[in-house]
């Protein structure tokens, strides 16, 4: 059951199309597992449509619309299969996010006892800072605050911050008010989707060592 | 004493640069904040569409909706050319998807709204891959609830739903809500426009997301 949904006003930037890439990947990727978000989103939608009706016009062409007419009847062309990047191995029982399916994400890479973690490329926008992490039963991060907005989708397993718990399919946004030191549970390994904005900023020297082999 | 915005320009010059796109002031509030009443002939035209692939009623809709579409996307951040485009192809995809219109969670203008959001977002995305999430995103509404054709009245009743979920919101979190989901204003772009700090727009905005979550949850039938 999940029990942590991105913020309202993170979905209402999301219905409204305007969310920079590493945050929207991770919303779409909640969305996929949370029908409470989709319906929330829906509504939000609707409101949209709701302002369109008395938002400003601009005219279109003179022409526009016998150019959509005389599309009307045209065979439909089917777009190209996306390309679908092969992935790193995830234990049985979980998928990747469909979100994720065009992006290239490299083999997990260790950046501590019992810590790995893996880039997740963007095509359409190399600069998006979005990784995962994948952490061992019982382990835990480095105690660390962020310089931006941090939000987590959990994939697998699941994580206690002191704030709460965190299992499969639930969202935490984390800001620069938050101090906190995710252990997982002794359960089994963690997985989790991550977008940063800005850098994390660790306590120790060695987790900001670790930190800057990672690149965060 | 309420305040709205308002545009120095007047919005329907096709030929305008993308640089003369409208800049905002603070004028008196009028009623304007609140909700049209909408045209049930709209979803008449709707149903003709999805029943009958009827021109005629599709050629009403695209005179209704598509200024407001191009309006919205011009606004929004699209060049002249990209919102014209944009909002034509949005109403092929109305055309070709009418069967999939499902009047119990949607209204025309939601649907065109969604589909053309959609649009550019994939349209952004696509410049470096061919990948589209359009109708991987509608499958994904289906699976939630097939399609259902409701009657017009059933439409009316779930329209004014929204209109009383948003009439109950004050005048500044309407505001806020427009400025930063409907007019795309980042928030410390509406903490100038609006002469406050930007924590307080973040703080108000998230408590209005909220309440209008509350509103619609509780306007859901």
């Amino acid at each position: 059951m999940i029990r942590h949904h991105p913020d309202d006003a993170l979905l209402l930037a999301h219905a409204g199309g305007s969310l920079p890439t590493g945050p929207a990947l991770l919303v779409e990727s909640h969305l996929e597992t949370c029908v409470r978000c989709r319906q929330v989103v829906r509504g939000f939608e609707q409101v949209g449509g709701q302002l369109l009706e008395s938002g400003d016009e601009q005219a279109l062409g003179d022409d526009a619309l016998a150019a959509v007419l005389s599309r009307l009847d045209q065979p439909i062309v089917v777009p190209p299969p996306p390309i679908v990047r092969p992935k790193p191995s995830l234990p049985e029982g979980t998928n990747w996010p469909r979100a994720l399916r065009h992006c290239q994400i490299s083999n997990w890479r260790p950046m501590g006892p019992g810590m790995r973690w893996s880039r997740v490329m963007v095509p359409y926008d190399p600069s998006a800072n979005v990784l995962l992490l994948r952490i061992g039963a019982g382990k835990c991060l480095p105690q660390h605050t962020h310089t931006g907005t941090e939000l987590t989708q959990v994939l697998h397993g699941s994580f206690d911050d002191g704030r709460a718990v965190f299992g499969p399919g639930d969202f935490d946004e984390a800001d620069t008010d938050v101090l906190h030191q995710p252990v997982v549970q002794a359960q089994g390994e963690c997985i989790c989707l991550a977008a940063v904005d800005g850098r994390l900023v660790f306590d120790s020297w060695i987790a900001r060592l670790a930190s800057a082999v990672v690149g965060l | 004493m309420d305040a709205s915005l308002s545009h120095d320009s007047t919005p329907s010059q096709p030929e305008a640069a993308d640089d003369a796109r409208p800049r905002l002031r603070l004028v008196v509030a009028t009623n304007s904040m609140d909700p049209p009443e909408r045209d049930p002939q709209l979803d008449r035209w709707m149903v003709a569409v999805a029943m009958h692939h009827d021109r005629e009623a599709f050629a009403l809709l695209f005179k209704h909706f598509g200024p407001k579409l191009k309006g919205w996307l011009w606004r929004t951040g699209s060049s002249v050319e990209e919102a014209e485009e944009i909002a034509q192809d949005a109403f092929v995809n109305l055309w070709r998807k009418a069967s999939q219109f499902d009047a119990s969670r949607a209204n025309v203008g939601s649907w065109l709204f969604t589909i053309a959001r959609n649009l550019r977002i994939d349209r952004r995305r696509a410049i470096h891959d061919t990948w589209t999430s359009l109708d991987d995103r509608e499958a994904q509404d289906v699976a939630d609830g097939g399609p259902s054709q409701e009657d017009a009245v059933g439409q009316r009743q779930h329209d004014e739903r929204v209109r009383a979920a948003m009439s109950r919101l004050t005048d500044d979190q309407r505001q806020l809500v427009k400025l930063s989901f409907y007019e795309d204003m980042s928030h410390a772009r509406i903490a100038a426009e609006l002469k406050l700090p930007l924590g307080t727009v973040k703080t108000r905005l998230r408590r209005a997301a909220t309440l209008l979550r509350g509103l619609l949850q509780e306007c859901r039938p």
